[in-house]
């Protein structure tokens, strides 16, 4: 598989160290990468997601809208803004592999190096939950 | 293809009597290719005594910089060459958002660094501001990648006609916030510019015990470069950017705790290398090349 760009490297390294739940995507939208906080909230690690069909456990875990209808990725906001090189913020449903539903509000912020874009990192916070829990 | 250390000394030159036998001077190596065209790669203090040497010699100079830290440029102004109207310099060096590389350079070429600005000097200079790419110079073909230091940094691959692979990753900590033995390949900074090399010239400023206080600093610790090192599953490893603060004494107990580290790691018995100032190395078909595991 292709070395990826180090920009994307550097990111993955980022996000790893942090306990805000993140994702990263490349410029195509695929998710390539999320951190263990991401996991914790999803119920799944990225490790074990990995082995399984992306259909299959983004059809579990979502995105869903406010009446619980599956957003396609393509139709997210974030996708949208991202593929104009541009910042989004934006909330939606998600449930973990154990089907508990929590709204969450995501912020999405372009990866752009010399070559133009190549991918986002999402961070996301569960409505209503404060950085202490409360 | 043959290799000649010019400087093998990391952020600040460190001249002194307890330094002579790994060298005091920063970051230069000069190469030799099958062709016996030469190419240099990093400009730091070591290229003023390479430079004495081809002054008068080799008019077309090809310098590959892998980033602008004044230890990586800091002998450009005193490279003779540069005060040669008969030299051709090419310099080619990560390119920037923010400004040309010869901008960049100017920098330091200019008042009040220096007593003579990039337009003043005599010799014919280019400078090609590089993306991550690949081309040839001569018989060789190069491949330069972005890798994991401070600000835009470049690590080369350079393949000579019968195949012989060098790389020269001066700059790196690949294991900033990764882990290294797990990780898979495409994740690795610099892994597909050294995967099965030849010869892997790599950064390894610090002891593990000295890394913690400068973890970020875009250097490695050892485990890390042997770590890469296996990853990459390079034949022979030379250690590289030596900490201004050590001496040839630290040195030498440094390379006996490499050498007992890369055993337990499987590697090749003798593989692993210091480099020093004035060393030379053969690789290729006449090369005594330790056989890897």
């Amino acid at each position: 598989m292709a070395q990826k760009p180090i920009e994307l490297i550097l990111a993955r390294n980022f996000l790893t160290s942090l306990s805000t739940p993140a994702f990263l995507v490349d410029v195509g939208g695929a998710l390539i990468f999320y951190n263990e906080a991401a996991g914790a909230m999803l119920g799944i690690s990225f490790e074990e997601s990995a082995r399984t069909p992306a259909e299959e456990w983004s059809q579990t875990i979502g995105p869903f809208d406010a009446d619980g209808r599956p957003i396609p990725i393509e139709e997210l906001h974030t996708t949208k803004a991202l593929r104009r090189g541009r910042p989004a913020h934006g909330t939606f449903t998600m449930r973990s592999v154990k089907g508990d539903a929590f709204e969450i509000e995501s912020t999405a912020l372009p990866i752009v190096a010399e070559g133009g874009q190549e991918g986002a990192m999402i961070f996301v916070w569960p409505r209503g939950k404060s950085r202490d829990g409360g | 293809m043959k290799l000649k250390v010019w400087g093998a000394r990391g952020s600040v030159p460190a001249p002194g009597p307890e330094m002579n036998r790994y060298g005091g001077n920063t970051s230069c190596v000069e190469l030799e290719l099958s062709d016996g065209s030469k190419l240099i790669i990093d400009a730091g203090t070591g290229i003023r005594s390479l430079g004495v040497g081809i002054a008068r010699s080799l008019p077309k100079i090809n310098i590959l910089l892998t980033h602008l830290h004044l230890d990586h440029i800091q002998g450009l102004m005193f490279f003779a060459p540069c005060f040669s109207p008969d030299s051709e310099i090419t310099i080619w060096g990560p390119s920037s958002p923010e400004a040309s590389l010869e901008e960049r350079i100017a920098r330091y070429i200019s008042a009040p660094l220096s007593p003579v600005e990039v337009r003043e000097l005599p010799c014919e200079v280019n400078f090609r501001d590089t993306p991550p790419s690949k081309w040839e110079i001569g018989p060789a073909k190069i491949r330069a990648e972005a890798v994991t230091h401070r600000g835009p940094t470049l690590g080369y691959r350079v393949t000579d006609e019968d195949g012989t692979t060098l790389t020269y990753i001066s700059d790196h900590e690949p294991g900033l916030g990764a882990p290294l033995e797990t990780l898979e390949p495409e994740w690795i900074s610099g892994f597909d510019l050294a995967h099965g090399a030849d010869l892997l010239i790599h950064d390894c400023q610090y002891t593990d015990e000295e890394y913690p206080e400068h973890v970020g600093w875009g250097h490695s610790r050892l485990s890390d470069t042997l770590t890469f090192a296996r990853r990459v599953e390079s034949k022979r490893l030379l250690l590289f950017h030596h900490d201004p603060l050590h001496s040839d004494e630290f040195l030498d107990r440094f390379h006996e705790t490499a050498r007992e580290r890369w055993a337990e790691l499987g590697g090749a018995d003798g593989a692993v290398e210091m480099a020093a100032e004035s060393q030379e190395i053969q690789l290729g078909a006449t090369a005594g090349v330790p056989a890897a595991t």
